[in-house]
Formats: structure tokens, C-alpha cells, sequence
């Protein structure tokens, strides 16, 4: 099936199983709502599975942030159904949506910066009893730099240590889907690279990923599936390579 | 004038005074960098521990000793309650609007502590106590248990902030309050757990001002300000900063009588706050919150 085909067919839930097989771990439907009175989102679909990076671009105040927001429980959801794991979780507080297994990771003021590296981590995993050597364990292999400096103050960090510090805190709670706002912004290209090859490897671990992000190309690039929002709803869809090749993509949000 | 005068007649009663403020002080950073306000009702909740543990020295004939847990308790109690009547019912509104109620909850326990105890000055217990002397410093043994105790109640409470789980929260919910709330923070049982500890510093300071001088009903109201200065010199949100504070407000108080006349001790706390707010309003520590 060709972008230009999907496009043109109305999205619906059973469209988007039909063309990816894994089992969904989150299905968004005609999802509509926003901050006060007024919509933002005016009826998203989207829909993640099992081990997969999914990202979304669009132009600015397409709804891409908000969207995340609303899946989050952050805003009002006037509309449609979020799915997540074969639970309706619209409507649901964020700590509940924690325990339910999707973890956020906010754009800006996302780390406790008092607080050392290592208690940013312990609370991460506030909601868990018991042991949390293993969680704190893992991440720490999977930012060997945060090991290094676990007692130095989150707020003294570099962009990109703060960016890893945030990234597992949420990752403490052992999520199956990880919401990422925008983890590249303003960092260095080679952190920026570095988050990427930790996102990628999270997937090929088993974690399902929803990415907003500013880098599009970059990001398309090894996404297994992207979605273009404009104006609060669904524009265009399709594999990475997919909308990367589409000339209507690129012209109208990549930027050419 | 001999050092030793100075230490014992100007530098002990600071350090004495400054442990008192120093109790208050914790408590306001703590409101401040929790909850996000002025707590004006601080003082006359510090009268209504003193009050309370009086109530238990005179109803049982027990040692004060023994009625500062039972006045702490009492306090933790009160304040979680009026939280829970009040300053909660407005949580959603401008946060002026919950000063401007503290202020009104001031008025509204010193009233109570009138109705109670009367307007008349009190003590815990009758006599004059005379100063021992250590190696030629003269201090009260009464105000040797002041300055150990708010030492290990602040070090009890640093200790419930640096190592435990719900400690850790309380820092987390001062430090960014919505990525609190993202890791699943209750936010309703970190304000009561805030509440409570307030009320036991509350407590505890009223009783050792009550232990040291009297009981008066605007006891706590005239420690008001010279609490939030200490407050806002050690910086704003920062513990160890208003125990710093609170000891140099208190110092500075004492030894002042030294240049000005004693009328105008009490406003020696006024002309540090000014000071601070003037050359470094992040406090002397770099405050979390202002």
C-alpha cells in the first residue's frame, strides 16, 4: 500500500491493524480535545504496537505536544477513545495512567534539578515496592554517564545528561509505552544522536516508543512508523521511509 | 567588656533565641517551598502549642517535658485540620488569597487561646531558676535543652528529608511540583505530611519560648516576623539555610541592645529582612522558591 493510498482512505482502528500485525499497545480514535474551551486536537487516530517507534512531526501548534499531553491525561479529552494495552484510559489522572504502564517524559522542567542523579531515578520509581536495584541497574547501563556522576545534582548537568536523567526517571517504572516530547531540543548533534541510538536500542528491547519531534528527517529516518499532524488532525501516515519519500511530506513539513 | 561577659549575657541568649526561631523558621521554609505561600498564622499556631502543653502541665500536674510531645501532637492535629477546612477549600483559587486566610486563622487560634487560657501572662512552672556554671559560660539547663533539641528535631527532620521515601517526595514536590505529580506523587498526602510536621516545629517553638521567658497570647504573633526574616535570610525552601538564620536573627537581636537602646531590639529582624531583600533576596543559601 502505497502513503498515497493511505492518505486518501479513511483511518479507522481495523485499517491500522490490518496493516501492522504486532499486537497495539496504544490506539487513539477521532481524539478530540484541548486546553480550556477550545480543541486543539480535532479528531487524532493514531496507533502504536508492540515494539515500535512511532513519531510524530507536523508543523508548530499542529497538536503534535498536545496530543501526547491528552494521552497523558494532562489536558481534557472531549472525544473518541485512547486505548492502551485493552483499557479506555481518556479521562484517566497520570498517576494512574503511570500504573497502567505509559510513562512521559515532558519537553521542558523534566527533571528534579535539587535533587541528585540518583534520587531523580528512586523517584521515578516512586510508585514501586520493594526492590528497585535492578530498574536502577538497568538504566544505568543504558546511560553509563549518569553512573559515573549518580550523586552530582540533576539542575548542574549538561543538556544532554539532563535529557538522559529524564529519560530514566521515566524508564524506572518499567513502562511498555514511553512518550517522548521532543528529547532533542537544543541539544548538540551529538547528543541528539546519542538519544537516538538509546531510543532505538529501547525498541529493540521491547519498548514501545511515541516520539514528537523537531528533527523530522533524523527521526524518520529509523522510525518504523510516522504520523503528520496539522491543525489538531491526522494529515498523512505511512512508514518512515515512506513519508520521507513522499514529496508532499517533504515539501509541506520537512522542509523540502 | 570581658569576652566572657559577652558570650554569656549577649551571645548564649541569642543562640537560645535564635534555636526558637530557628524551630518557626523550618517550618515557614517548609510552607513556602511546598505549598507556595506566606503562612501568617505560623506564630499563633507556635501560641497555641504553648498554650496546649500549659493546658497538660496544669491539668495533670506533669513536667513541661512531658507535655511537648502531647502540645506537638495537638498542633500536627490542628494544622493538618485547618489545611483541611481551609487553606485545601481554597488550594484552587490566587494564592494571596490563601495568605490573606492565614492571616485570618491567625486571629482566629490567638482568639481561641484567649477564650481558653485568658489574656494574662503565664508560666510552666514558678520559681527562679539560677544559671550553672560550665568552665565560666553561665547557662540555664533549660536553655541547654533548647538549643540541643532544635538541633536534633531539625537534624531528625534533615535526616526524614535526605533518606526516606515520603522525605524524598516532599523535596521532589518543592523542587518541580507537575513532574511530582507525572511520578505519581500523591500531592494531598505530601500537603497533610507537610502540615504535620509544621504543627510539631510549631509546637516546639512556642514551648521553648514559653519555657525560656512566658506565656502570653501574642506570644507567637511578635515571633512572626523575626521568623519569616530568618526564613527568607537563609534562603526560602532551604532548611539548613533558616537554621542559619533563625541563629543569626536571634544573635543579632540580643547583641544589638549592645549599640541601640533594648527598645528597638525587635527591630533589629526588620532591618536584617530589609538588608537581605535589598543586597541578596535569594537568601544567604540560594533559595528554591523566591
Amino acid at each position: 500500500m502505497t502513503s498515497q493510498a493511505i492518505a486518501e482512505q479513511p483511518m479507522s482502528k481495523n485499517s491500522a491493524q490490518q496493516k501492522y500485525s504486532g499486537k497495539p499497545i496504544l490506539t487513539m480514535t477521532g481524539v478530540r480535545g484541548g486546553y480550556g474551551d477550545a480543541d486543539i486536537l480535532q479528531g487524532v487516530d493514531m496507533q502504536v504496537t508492540e515494539q515500535e517507534i512511532v513519531v510524530i512531526v507536523g508543523p508548530n501548534g499542529a497538536g503534535k505536544s498536545t496530543a501526547m499531553k491528552a494521552i497523558f491525561g494532562l489536558l481534557k479529552v472531549r472525544g473518541g477513545s485512547i486505548v492502551v494495552n485493552g483499557t479506555d484510559i481518556a479521562g484517566w489522572k497520570p498517576n494512574r495512567i503511570v500504573q497502567h504502564g505509559v510513562c512521559y517524559v515532558p519537553q521542558v522542567n523534566n527533571i528534579f534539578r535539587e535533587m541528585t542523579i540518583h534520587e531523580n531515578l528512586e523517584m521515578g520509581a516512586f510508585l514501586r515496592k520493594g526492590d528497585i536495584s535492578e530498574s536502577l541497574e538497568r538504566v544505568y547501563t543504558l546511560f553509563p554517564d549518569l553512573k559515573e556522576r549518580r550523586n552530582a545534582l540533576a539542575g548542574n548537568l549538561s543538556g544532554g545528561q539532563r535529557q538522559m536523567v529524564a529519560m530514566g526517571r521515566a524508564l524506572m517504572l518499567d513502562p511498555t509505552l514511553l512518550l517522548l516530547d521532543e528529547p532533542t531540543a537544543g541539544l548538540s548533534p551529538k547528543y541528539m544522536e546519542q538519544i537516538f541510538e538509546i531510543t532505538r536500542n529501547l525498541r529493540d528491547a521491547g519498548l514501545s516508543i511515541l516520539l514528537v519531534e523537531q528533527h523530522a528527517k533524523q527521526a524518520l529516518a529509523f522510525a518504523d512508523k510516522g504520523y503528520v499532524l496539522a491543525a489538531g488532525s491526522n494529515r498523512h501516515e505511512g512508514t518512515g521511509q515512506e513519508l520521507l519519500a513522499d514529496r508532499e511530506v517533504a515539501e509541506m513539513f520537512l522542509g523540502g | 567588656m570581658p569576652f566572657m561577659e559577652f558570650v554569656n549575657f549577649y551571645l548564649m541568649p541569642g543562640i537560645v533565641l535564635g534555636s526558637i526561631y530557628a524551630l518557626g523558621a523550618v517550618g515557614i521554609t517548609l510552607v513556602f517551598g511546598i505549598l507556595r505561600f506566606a503562612h501568617l498564622a505560623h506564630g499563633d499556631l507556635a501560641t497555641l502549642g504553648a498554650f496546649a502543653a500549659l493546658g497538660v502541665v496544669t491539668i495533670f500536674g506533669v513536667s513541661p517535658w512531658v507535655a511537648l510531645p502531647v502540645a506537638m501532637i495537638v498542633c500536627a492535629i490542628m494544622a493538618i485540620g485547618i489545611d483541611k477546612v481551609f487553606y485545601d477549600y481554597l488550594s484552587e483559587r490566587p494564592k494571596i488569597i490563601v495568605v490573606m486566610s492565614s492571616l485570618g486563622i491567625a486571629l482566629m487560634l490567638r482568639a481561641v487561646v484567649q477564650v481558653i487560657w485568658g489574656v494574662d501572662t503565664e508560666t510552666y512552672t514558678r520559681g527562679i531558676v539560677r544559671p550553672e556554671d560550665y568552665w565560666g559560660i553561665r547557662i540555664r539547663d533549660r536553655e541547654i535543652y533548647t538549643i540541643i533539641a532544635m538541633f536534633v528535631i531539625v537534624g531528625v527532620l534533615w535526616a526524614f528529608l535526605q533518606k526516606t521515601k515520603w522525605g524524598k517526595a516532599m523535596r521532589a514536590m518543592s523542587d518541580n511540583p507537575d513532574l511530582a505529580l507525572l511520578s505519581g506523587v500523591d500531592n494531598r498526602k505530601i500537603t497533610m505530611l507537610t502540615w504535620g510536621i509544621v504543627g510539631i516545629l510549631c509546637a516546639a517553638s512556642g514551648f521553648f519560648l514559653g519555657i525560656n521567658t512566658e506565656l502570653k497570647p501574642l506570644m507567637g504573633w511578635t515571633m512572626l516576623l523575626p521568623m519569616f526574616a530568618a526564613a527568607i535570610l537563609g534562603g526560602v525552601g532551604r532548611v539548613e539555610g533558616a537554621v542559619i538564620g533563625g541563629l543569626i536573627v536571634g544573635i543579632a537581636e540580643e547583641t544589638s541592645v549592645l549599640f541601640i537602646p533594648g527598645e528597638y531590639k525587635a527591630a533589629m529582624a526588620f532591618a536584617i529582612l530589609l538588608l537581605i531583600l535589598l543586597v541578596r533576596p535569594t537568601g544567604l543559601l540560594k533559595g528554591k522558591v523566591l
